[in-house]
């Protein structure tokens, strides 16, 4: 018999761990057959499925079986074990809700070894487009595609680069847009760091497709690892021939550098980057002319996102038709999101397009830390929206996203649970949009500030009702006034959290409290005697010494000393401190 | 290094890759080393010399399990293909031992995540 091993993990996370008593049910019971010297048991840390309870995985055969009980053991090792016969009622078929396409090769290649790229099927695409493929064909396999840009805006690709490669100029640029700032997304620099190559591959045959010689990957400096993956990758690529002049035999010739960015957000928006790489002070200007027409150094460029370069190898290796087979009818094929915020396993996913909100936050995530209530989804960062949780059940696309007041963005999506507070959320982001306009224009530049001093104004408990109206107001001229993307979606956050959560706003402003605890000023902690043991626990912690009392007379806590840490109420194990 | 030709490229096949060999791979991304994942490679580089632990330590980029970072993948022959998480120079240690020489995998690390 060929030696098996036996997974095992406790799913449910509301009860005690009841995986060691399984571990001796299963030892015991392979003891008494006399099967222990064939099987190998392992307790492990995370079986890929939540709230299924025990859940056992049989390899190599890979049978799944959940909500194991305690007289189920016997019959899996006598049935599965023994006579390899599956037990119906006990058996999962688990599919994989992550497609990897764009991860495909990260964390698993070297990404400082070409060869190791190479081993895997790299360059492939690069190879059948010189040798096979005209430029007009590259444009066709990319339309059936319907690949979209996955920088935020979700504009057709093939369109981008037909519009190049129709420009009449001698020179034409390609740029890789790795300016990635949004808090909580990293999808970029994990396909930079992890398979640079693919990237490189992407930008070779967009060089070929739209005539151009020369290329630029625009990398933020606060991102070194991938900058010194990326050159390496650049540097073999060169040494190899791959880059240079008659690329594999050809009569296409194509070089490329590495311009660094030094870290403003704004950077991230085509016009001011191509400022910033003409040496100039990064600041967009208004368009059109677009880029793919009069871009850097007035001549036709194409600027795309990490994630869409990264897709092409694949894209042109399978065929337009085989990538436009997953996804909806609008949004094709697949998307990394950076899933953070307050979800059990935080991580990059690559999804299809069209998967629900749901899925990806509890089947992938893994469900919300500490098993507390979900009360909205974040995605696409500064320039986003929140998706409140009565939309979960919506497949995630460009169209539908956009539909619910939020962008699919670059793809950080972050879950909120009930400590979060929205108006705080809204102020947060609203902030790092302050903090990084350019100041060119006065909608952003005047209109964001206004805007974070009414938000600043309502978490002091200052609010008034008023203040809901010039919000939407001041954001709705943001919104059609700004001069580029920052500012014409700066105040998504703030429309957003208002038009689902206005309830919330109003606990704020009318009876100044913040049910999340969020804003210092409008939480208060109390004592209840009825509930208070004395133990003094509260006093000891206190950073502030703002709890006065003794083990005889009980505490009582001094709102003149009180910080508003919490820190009483979270060591408190009577529940006699009270928030509100 | 010498130029590569079309055929270079078009002869490979990606299903090939890897058949038949026993290797450790390090997720070395900024994520993985924040983690410690430079200490786990270095840890593992030492000791399997030390050791007499024959295997190809590698390094890899980020799988994506971030909140299980630094990750440790092993492939050993009559093994299956395994994911660890949470890995620590001691734990990296134990793989060597346990899993690569004794052939028995390791409990409470292993991450099943797709």
């Amino acid at each position: 018999m060929e030696k098996k091993i036996i997974y095992l993990r406790d799913t449910d996370s509301a009860q005690q761990d009841r995986i060691n008593d399984f571990f001796t049910l299963f030892s015991n019971e392979l003891r008494d057959t006399n099967l222990i010297e064939q099987v190998q048991l392992v307790k492990i840390a995370d079986i890929g499925l939540y709230e299924k309870g025990v859940t056992v995985k049989i390899l190599p055969e890979n049978i799944v079986y959940i909500g194991i009980k305690n007289n189920d053991v016997k019959k899996i090792i006598e049935e599965t074990i023994k006579n390899n016969k599956i037990i119906k009622e006990l058996l999962y078929e688990k599919k994989s809700k992550q497609i990897r396409a764009v991860l495909k090769n990260c964390g698993y290649i070297d990404p400082e070894s070409m060869e190791d790229y190479i081993a895997a099927g790299g360059y492939k695409a690069l190879v059948k487009v010189l040798t096979e493929m005209k430029p007009e064909n590259v444009i066709d396999e990319l339309k059936k595609s319907g690949l979209r840009g996955r920088g935020g805006a979700g504009y057709p690709t093939w369109m981008k680069w037909n519009f190049a490669r129709g420009m009449n100029s001698l020179e034409k640029y390609v740029i890789c847009n790795g300016d990635e700032g949004d808090p909580g997304a990293y999808m970029d620099r994990s396909v930079l760091e992890g398979d640079p190559h693919s990237v490189l591959e992407g930008m070779i045959i967009a060089g070929y497709t739209i005539g151009s010689s020369k290329g630029f990957f625009y990398i933020r400096a606060e991102y070194p690892l991938a900058v010194e993956r990326v050159q390496k990758a650049i540097d073999q690529a060169a040494a190899a021939g791959l880059l240079g002049s008659n690329i594999l035999g050809s009569n296409f010739n194509f070089e490329l550098e590495i311009r660094l960015g030094a870290g403003a957000f704004v950077c991230g928006e085509e016009t001011a980057l191509i400022a910033s790489i003409e040496g100039k002070r990064g600041t967009p200007h208004p368009r059109p002319p677009y880029p793919s027409v009069k871009g850097l150094w007035d001549k036709p460029t194409i600027i795309n996102n990490v994630e869409t370069l990264a897709n092409i190898p694949q894209l042109i290796a399978g065929g337009g038709a085989k990538f436009a087979s997953i996804g909806t009818e609008k949004s094709k094929g697949t998307k990394v999101f950076a899933l953070t915020g307050k979800v059990k396993n935080s991580g990059l996913v690559e999804v299809p397009m069209g998967i629900t909100l749901r899925e990806i936050i509890f089947d992938i995530g893994g469900g919300i830390l500490g098993n507390r209530d979900i009360k909205a989804i974040q995605t696409g960062g500064p320039s986003g929206g929140v998706i409140p949780r009565e939309f979960l059940d919506t497949p995630v696309d460009y169209e539908n996203l956009g539909k619910l007041g939020s962008i699919m963005g670059s793809g950080g999506m972050i879950a909120i649970d009930d400590t979060d507070c929205l108006v705080d959320l809204a102020k947060f982001y609203l902030k790092f949009c302050v903090d990084e306009s350019c100041g060119k224009c006065a909608p952003c530049r005047l209109g964001g500030y206004q805007l974070l001093r009414i938000l600043e104004k309502i978490s002091e408990g200052n609010g008034e009702l008023e203040d809901l109206n010039k919000l939407k107001k001041i954001s709705y001229a943001m919104q059609k006034a700004s001069l580029c993307g920052l500012g014409q979606s700066a105040s998504n956050p703030v429309f957003s959290t208002i038009k689902y959560f206005e309830e919330e706003y109003r606990q704020h402003i009318v009876n100044k409290r913040c049910l999340a605890g969020k804003c210092k000023a409008l939480v208060y902690f109390k004592i209840l005697p009825q509930k208070c043991k004395k133990c003094g626990l509260c006093m000891k912690n206190c950073p502030s010494n703002a709890i006065l009392g003794s083990r005889e007379a009980g505490y009582v806590i001094d709102p003149q000393k009180c910080i508003k840490c919490g820190a009483c109420f979270d060591i408190c194990k009577f529940k006699a401190v009270m928030k509100e | 290094m010498k130029k590569l030709t079309k055929g270079d490229i078009e002869k490979v096949d990606p299903a090939k890759k890897d058949i038949g060999k026993n290797w450790i791979k390090v997720g070395m991304s900024t994520c993985g080393v924040a983690a410690g994942a430079g200490e786990v490679y270095l840890a593992l580089l030492e000791e399997s010399k030390k050791r007499n632990v024959e295997i190809d330590i590698r390094k890899c980029g980020c799988q994506g399990a971030c909140s299980a970072e630094p990750l440790v993948e092993v492939n050993v022959e009559g093994l299956p293909k395994v994911l660890y998480g949470r890995v620590t120079k001691d734990v990296a240690i134990t793989i060597l031992e346990r899993h690569v020489r004794n052939k028995k995998l390791l409990h409470d690390y292993i991450f099943e995540i797709n």
